[in-house]
């Protein structure tokens, strides 16, 4: 064996040893000079000790110790090491664990070049990587960027509407909060939550369209200035419509849609269940629910419990039982938001 | 040879000294190699050179006025072409878990090699280093990743290229070993 080994080893840079029974090490061919310059030093060739020269080293031939002695086929690989010398440079090796004809050997092979050509098409793979990484979070930060300016514009909006509408700032923010949370609840995507907590605050944008002796009429309205006054869905469908903006396209159902009633009785279009765009239904649920609890110049705010109770009478006529059920069980939620974003004063 | 993991006497200059095995672990390219460099050898080169397996270098601390030579293990980053193996961590009294501030996939390979460190090493001190704290404007950490890092140990945020902290990465380490 050892002849046949001896022949091979010599034509490769690398040194092969035999394991003796007191756990040393005897060299099977010529010892190359990076091997003793970093491994045997003037230690006779016959008793080397291999353990304590190096640190990397000393922690495979654990590894290697087990692997000779579960008398494992095929060969056990340290990876990669690198040793400093005595000179300029460092030595990348590599060492291998393997039974020979029944003999533990340890191969040492000097990588030389091939580390470097290994090294370098690693460093081009990684740099790849690299630079896919700041592709992707360029693209992130400009995504973030067009999100915000979409934010800046829809916010810009909504305060232009409200130089005309009762409405406050705080309840159309709610009304933004409620949705997202229910629409997470309903497992919504991420973005479609960010979509129509921005979105839903812009339902009554189409008020905007309402004349003022309608809108800002203090007592009840007529026949005809109801006809008027609900309007305002399909002006609001109209502003925001034929966007291409996700966002902005989900305004529009929300805007267009949010008076449907489950039962198809409700206004512009008389759309019933389904048809009715599902943010458009879970808006329907939260506006009703947070003009409720809350004071207006025209009516005082309800217990909680009794606008649930009046609420709970329109299931399945004005709102989708589904999202209704889950805007219950998210109340304790709902009570949060309005307890962090309350109306001023 | 030791009598408990990374722990080991050996005789320099006449004296024995304690040694204790540390690792530094992360992404690839989020500046072991150079924090390592920096550390031992005062120097920074801006060029990113790719390690490939492992290299070992030393330097003597004191901690409490008590000398220890740390062993620091410099182990190939983790990419999608290479798995740092489990027995490389083999004896190591501590680690640095690297993450580079300015990459949040960073971030995440990082929690998964401190996931797999525990897993071999147990319930041995760990230090987070963010990395390139020179580049703080370009950082994209959030709140949320800043804190669960620390939940996890000690964080310093470091500069191999200023030195910014690279001293006291190794002595935090160094005296939670001890």
């Amino acid at each position: 064996m050892n002849s046949i080994l001896s022949g091979v080893i010599q034509s490769f840079d690398m040194v092969a040893l035999c394991v003796q029974g007191d756990g040393r090490f005897q060299l099977l061919g010529q010892a190359t000079p990076w091997f003793n310059e970093l491994f045997a030093g003037s230690a006779p060739p016959g008793a080397l000790r291999l353990e304590g020269k190096s640190l990397f080293l000393d922690n495979f031939l654990v590894d290697a110790r087990e692997h000779w002695g579960a008398r494992k086929e095929g060969s056990l690989s340290s990876g990669p090491f690198l040793e400093s010398g005595l000179g300029q440079g460092d030595h990348a090796l590599e060492a291998r664990a393997l039974l020979v004809e029944g003999q533990c050997v340890l191969v040492i092979v000097n990588l030389g070049q091939s580390y470097e050509v290994n090294r370098k098409l690693l460093q081009a793979a990684r740099q790849n990587l690299l630079n896919q990484e700041i592709l992707e979070l360029e693209v992130s930060k400009r995504t973030v960027a067009i999100r915000d300016r979409q934010l800046e514009l829809a916010a810009r909006l909504i305060y232009a509407a409200g130089f005309r509408d009762e409405e406050t700032g705080a309840h159309i923010k709610r009304i933004g909060l409620y949705s997202g949370e229910i629409a997470a609840q309903l497992g919504w995507s991420p973005y479609a939550v960010d979509d129509i907590r921005t979105a839903a605050p812009m339902h009554d944008i189409g008020k905007i369209g309402i004349p003022d002796k309608i809108l800002k009429k203090p007592g009840p309205l007529s026949a005809s200035e109801f006809t008027i006054m609900k309007t305002h869905a399909s002006i609001g469908g109209e502003i925001l419509g034929a966007s291409e903006v996700p966002m902005i396209q989900m305004a529009a159902e929300i805007a267009s849609n949010h008076h449907e009633c489950w039962n198809g009785r409700g206004y512009p279009r008389g759309l019933y269940g389904e048809h009715i765009p599902e943010a458009a239904r879970i808006v329907a649920i939260v506006d009703v629910y947070d003009a409720l609890v809350h004071e207006r110049v025209y009516k005082p705010a309800l217990p909680e419990e009794q606008a649930l109770a009046i609420m709970a009478k329109s299931v399945g006529i004005q709102f989708d039982p589904r999202i209704f059920e889950v805007f219950l069980a998210n109340i304790d939620t709902m009570r949060a938001i309005r307890e962090e974003v309350k109306d001023e004063n | 040879m030791s009598a408990k993991p990374g722990l080991w006497c050996d005789s320099i200059n006449g004296n024995d000294m304690l040694q204790k095995k540390i690792c530094l672990l992360g992404a690839f390219s989020v500046g072991k190699t150079s924090l390592i460099r920096r550390f031992v050898n005062s120097m920074f080169d801006a060029r990113y050179f790719t390690t490939v397996g492992v290299k070992v270098d030393k330097k003597v601390v004191t901690v409490s006025s008590e000398e220890v030579m740390l062993l620091i293990w410099d182990i190939s980053g983790e990419d999608e072409f290479q798995r740092m193996s489990a027995s490389y961590l083999r004896g190591a009294a501590g680690y640095v878990v690297v993450v580079d501030g300015t990459r949040p996939k960073s971030y995440n390979t990082a929690l998964a090699v401190q996931q797999r460190a525990v897993n071999v090493l147990g319930d041995v001190p760990a230090v987070t280093a963010v990395n390139k704290v020179d580049l703080v404007d370009s950082w994209v950490f959030t709140r949320e990743q800043e804190d669960n890092l620390k939940q996890k140990g000690s964080v310093l945020y470091t500069s191999a290229k200023t030195g910014e902290n690279v001293e006291q990465l190794f002595e935090v380490l160094a005296r939670a070993i001890l």
